[in-house]
């Protein structure tokens, strides 16, 4: 079930029938990088401008209050787009950093196997037997609560994901022709690891980036919804919603909006990895 | 014929009988209550838990009962006298009390739960350290003790209504052992026990025999809801009648206000919240700083705005209740002009970075600290809040001093004495004090204590109050009203201002 | 074969010590229990300190303290709740079946609207059909699940008045906490089952079955979905272990007196035993669950033994 089987079996149906998910989740995921891109230039103050004397002023009445304020009279348009920086910043953070030891641990292991792959992967086991929100509350409790703690806690507990796939694959395409003839010629191993092997891992590690940063963006904001995210003062999505989620019945903007900007920006992260899915990786290796 | 009068008769009786439990049982009913927490324990040498005194108040009796307007009265005590000049205290008990179990209430009961509190059972818990004031008690007669204190406590009295000083049953206690009286306490107070399951909830019913009024409904239930929109959406949907502080956010007063079969209650509240400066380090070192950010932040409309009016000013540490409160000490102004005028001379750059660190568990403090934050970024000074887990900021960044320029301070004592909170605060080498060593303070502090005379005692923490305030050594922000969520069938209610809440009087359609 | 489940048997008891010992160790990190019981009062002392501490057992050197815990596990004796102290064992007892019910009940909500809408995919495939199920299961991964909470119970409890808000008082309680849980795990099934699917659907049986005639629906359901439950079983296990993560946002929102809500008190408190106790229970849940499916496609597949 690759693609040319797709031609072959529906003649007829559009080639790239995928192009509606594609669409909507490049359109998701663009809309909200380029308001966070352009927010500091829309709103200078970042959101963080405080006034008491126009708190709880509900959206589309106030020409400069579009989508209404919070309790401490800040812009709620202000403070989503700019809560987006954080947002982003922790899925993509996040997300690099568990790549990059991900994928170089798990290349190794696979690649070199014996004690570096045994020690490797009981460190998988460990790293999957512990449920992470508990070990995040721990952590937070040891060190108290930022930005980059959060994004450290990510790296931590989602590295392993990425070796294990790698390691997987590298496994698998060990056994391969063009593997064992470039060892058979001579190629050294770091040249073999980053020309032969790298290449042929790209797809599945891209989707479950993509996949994982709308996750973390979740993740993000359930800390933060435990009371264990960051400075208050600095907007973010997930800290709107734990504000917001008191005021629900008799302002529901505050919490209503922020959820909104969560929701298009995963869905949009969620539909371009189901779609890269399909192109970089139909057998479903990043599922398990 | 005279049979059938007797079965008529029989039957009328019968009929009365049925009608008069009918009716007893209609002035009963159940009411379930919402509280924050599970302490684990039933024990009253266990625990210092807010959430424990609210049901326990309700299970046990102290020798001194303190009522909802904050006036000491005769609880199993009907009477006592100081002797020995302040180091003796005779009580004379109450007679025919008994306990939950049918056990008798008298001296022998007294003499047990205190030597059970000052001895290895409560050096298990945290209570004892309260009542360390007391040397032994010894037994006169059956309903006459005598307590032995080490050295003179003012509060003592106080300190016999609540918490570690409740009276236990010292026949049960023996027969059925420590672990199983955790878990099914027994006491003099107007509602047994019933069945307890963990982290979910308490059940109590009403004591028929109980010494006081008895109670007008017939079960009462505890659920323990951690999560305060959780507790208001139970409020809302009908299955819980009453909403116990901290469980109304502030937020969602106006929920419950919008809802016709429900209403908020308020009490003044024994908590007071300030932040502290750091005088050891960085800017808040210089007085005039200190001031300065006093009087730039409008703490009257964080008041007003944020805590919808719910909380009252405060000047010095403590609230109105406070003994040690001095109504003439008045919050220094708002004025931002001034407060940029003496940054100015402190030679203070605009722009210049600080820090506050608070705790992570407040909604309502949350946003009243960035509202301060927005304050004095007005006054040109940049602040960024630091969240700490609370225990961790409690037991590590305060007392080892590595807090920022400000942090957080928040008192709840239930004693309501001055005393309790300035010595801990600001004498040197306390916890809680990290930074300020003042050997006048120091002074005053110590001397208080010997003060057996009420009114000598009393304006002596009040020139503590106008020292401290003098000398900034605080950013005083304000004392919160306890906020009570009620559904409107619960009649006869009244809020008390530290969640002791005895709930004999209360009665529900 | 025996060497195999010998191997992978030691492997995990490695595992499960060496979760216990860093949790065992990274909890005594966070604070003073003893502190914690005083609630910062600033009327204690050291020395009343350095007694509560002895009563807990905290005065013995970290390895002491981590071996008796050890010995206790084995016998199922977790020790005493350092908050009131009651047998950890108890607590556990009440709370794992809690959070089982709600886990097997949100795989259940999610198995049944995944299998269904999965099919219809599979067969609808590039159709509008096909895309708007994904996408709308999508969308239901695409919210933090205590915000999906929230909603719910505004809508059902509050204004209908429908379901009760919070606690666990029978089958209507576990409705609201099973559909937040399962919504996030619909839309990874719904992309399992459609893939099985489509794999099944072009394996001649499948052909030979369409070409006796056989009703639609009885060559999906019948022969289409029986062969492919084997890895979908596979693969709905594994989720497991996801969502016991999840599980303590949701327990707490919900009140729900499950190992979730158990742990986060427990830290708050710094209740070592009582902490210590539930991680133990969850990873060995998880580590479980892993071996079994671990050893289930050993035998399936004998190539796996050799990884």
């Amino acid at each position: 079930m690759s693609r040319t089987s797709d031609k072959t079996q529906r003649k007829g149906a559009p080639t790239h029938f995928r192009t509606l998910e594609f669409t909507l989740g490049l359109l998701f995921v663009g809309v909200m990088g380029l308001a966070v891109l352009f927010s500091g230039i829309v709103f200078p103050d970042g959101g963080e401008k405080i006034d008491l004397t126009a708190r709880l002023l509900p959206p589309f009445t106030h020409g400069t209050h579009s989508l209404g304020t919070d309790p401490l009279g800040r812009d709620v348009l202000a403070r989503i787009v700019t809560g987006g920086k954080i947002s982003l910043e922790v899925g993509l953070l996040s997300v690099a950093g568990a790549v990059t030891v991900g994928v170089v641990v798990g290349m190794m292991s696979g690649y070199y196997r014996g004690l570096c792959d045994m020690i490797v992967m009981r460190l998988v086991d460990i790293q999957l037997a512990l449920p992470f929100i508990l070990l995040a509350i721990t952590v937070i409790a040891i060190f108290g609560g930022s930005l980059s703690h959060t994004i450290i806690l990510l790296i931590v507990s989602q590295w392993v994901q990425y070796a294990r796939l790698v390691r997987g694959l590298v496994i698998a395409l060990r056994e391969r022709d063009f593997i064992q003839q470039a060892q058979a010629i001579g190629v050294g191993d770091v040249k073999l690891l980053f020309s032969h092997l790298l290449p042929n891992l790209i797809g599945p590690v891209i989707v479950l980036m993509t996949l994982n940063i709308a996750n973390n963006i979740l993740l993000e904001s359930s800390l933060t919804f435990l009371g264990l995210g960051i400075d208050p003062t600095i907007p973010s999505w997930g800290g709107m919603l734990a504000q917001g989620r008191t005021y629900l019945q008799n302002a529901w903007w505050i919490a209503v909006f922020p959820g909104l900007a969560i929701m298009v920006t995963v869905l949009g992260f969620n539909l371009l990895g189901d779609w890269l899915r399909d192109r970089l990786d139909p057998t479903g290796t990043t599922l398990r | 014929m005279k049979n059938g009068f007797l079965n008529c008769f029989r039957g009328l009786l019968a009929t009365g009988l049925w009608l008069a439990a009918a009716s007893l049982a209609h002035a009963g009913g159940t009411l379930t209550v919402s509280s924050a927490q599970d302490p684990g324990s039933w024990d009253p040498v266990d625990t210092y838990l807010v959430a424990w005194a609210a049901v326990a108040t309700n299970l046990y009796d102290g020798l001194t009962y303190r009522q909802p307007d904050g006036r000491l009265v005769a609880g199993l005590a009907t009477s006592w006298e100081t002797l020995d000049g302040g180091k003796r205290i005779r009580f004379h008990l109450r007679q025919g009390v008994t306990f939950h179990d049918g056990e008798p209430f008298n001296a022998r009961a007294v003499k047990f739960t205190f030597e059970r509190l000052l001895g290895d059972q409560g050096s298990k818990g945290p209570q004892k350290s309260n009542y360390a004031a007391i040397d032994h008690v010894a037994i006169i007669d059956a309903f006459t003790v005598d307590f032995y204190l080490k050295l003179i406590d003012p509060v003592l009295l106080t300190k016999l209504a609540g918490y570690g000083a409740m009276i236990v049953p010292p026949d049960y206690i023996e027969e059925h052992g420590e672990d199983w009286f955790n878990s099914h306490p027994i006491g003099t107070g107007p509602f047994k026990f019933v069945s307890y399951e963990p982290k979910v909830e308490i059940s109590l019913e009403r004591f028929e025999d109980f010494w006081g009024t008895k109670a007008n409904i017939s079960r009462l239930d505890y659920r323990f809801i951690a999560e305060p929109a959780t507790a208001v959406a139970e409020l809302q949907a009908g299955r819980i009648d009453l909403v116990m502080p901290p469980g109304v956010p502030i937020g969602m007063v106006g929920t419950i206000k919008n809802k016709p079969e429900l209403e908020v209650v308020t009490a003044p509240g024994p908590s007071v919240y300030a932040l502290r400066f750091n005088t050891a380090r960085g800017i808040t070192r210089d007085e005039r700083v200190r001031k300065a950010m006093i009087l730039g932040v409008d703490r009257q409309a964080i008041i007003d705005s944020i805590l919808g009016g719910y909380a009252a000013p405060i000047a010095s540490f403590q609230s109105a209740l406070s003994f040690g409160y001095d109504p003439d000490l008045s919050p220094l102004p708002y004025d931002p002009d001034l407060a940029r005028r003496l940054l100015k001379q402190a030679g203070i750059k605009p722009g210049t970075q600080l820090r506050i660190d608070i705790r992570n568990n407040n909604a309502s403090f949350n946003e009243a600290v960035q509202a301060v934050a927005g304050y004095l970024q007005m006054i040109e000074l940049n602040a960024t809040i630091k969240l700490y887990e609370s225990n961790y900021f409690l037991n590590d960044i305060v007392p080892q001093g590595k807090t920022g320029e400000l942090f957080q301070q928040a008192w709840g004592g239930w004693t309501f004495d001055y005393d309790n909170t300035a010595y801990f605060m600001y004498h040197t080498g306390e916890k809680w004090n990290p930074y300020d060593r003042d050997a006048k303070l120091d002074k005053m502090l110590e001397s208080q204590r010997m003060i057996t005379d009420r009114d000598q005692r009393q304006s002596a923490l009040r020139a503590i109050a106008k020292y401290v305030a003098d000398h900034a050594l605080e950013l005083p922000l304000y004392n919160p009203n306890e906020i009570f969520g009620l559904n409107r069938r619960v009649h006869n209610f009244t809020p008390v201002p530290d969640s002791r809440l005895r709930l004999n009087q209360v009665s529900v359609d | 074969m025996a060497g195999f489940l010998l191997k992978r048997l030691l492997q995990a008891l490695f595992v499960m010590v060496a979760v216990t010992l860093i949790v065992a160790f990274a909890i005594r990190l966070t604070g003073d229990p003893a502190l914690m019981l005083t609630q910062g009062s600033a009327a204690v002392t050291e020395a009343d300190l350095e007694r509560i501490r002895e009563a807990l057992g905290l005065n013995q050197p970290f390895f002491v303290q981590y071996l008796s815990f050890l010995r206790g596990l084995v016998s199922l004796d977790f020790g005493r709740s350092f908050i009131g102290g009651t047998p950890v064992s108890q607590l556990i007892a009440k709370a794992l079946p809690a959070t089982l019910s709600l886990a097997l009940s949100s795989m259940l909500i999610a198995i049944a609207l995944s299998v269904p809408l999965g099919i219809k995919a599979a067969v609808a495939r590039g159709k509008w059909a096909d895309q708007l199920i994904r996408i709308c299961s999508l969308a239901g991964l695409s919210f933090p699940n205590f915000w999906l909470a929230t909603m719910m119970v505004l809508v059902f409890s509050i204004t209908l008045g429908w379901l009760p808000p919070s606690g666990m008082s029978g089958f209507s309680s576990l409705i609201m906490p099973a559909v937040t849980m399962g919504v996030i795990l619909t839309a990874t099934n719904v992309r399992l089952v459609r893939t099985a699917m489509l794999e099944t659907l072009q394996a001649q049986y499948i052909m030979v079955a369409r070409a006796k005639g056989l009703g639609e629906r009885a060559v999906l359901y019948k022969h289409g979905l029986r062969n492919c439950a084997i890895p979908l079983i596979t693969w709905f296990g594994l989720q497991f272990g996801a969502l016991i993560g999840g599980i303590v946002v949701v327990e707490r929102v919900f009140n729900w007196p499950g190992l979730g809500t158990l742990a986060f008190d427990a830290v708050a408190a710094r209740d070592y035993p009582v902490l210590q106790a539930v991680i133990t229970v969850l990873s060995l849940l998880i580590i479980a669950v892993n071996l079994v499916v671990d050893i289930a496609y050993g035998l399936i597949d004998p190539r796996v033994r050799v990884r």
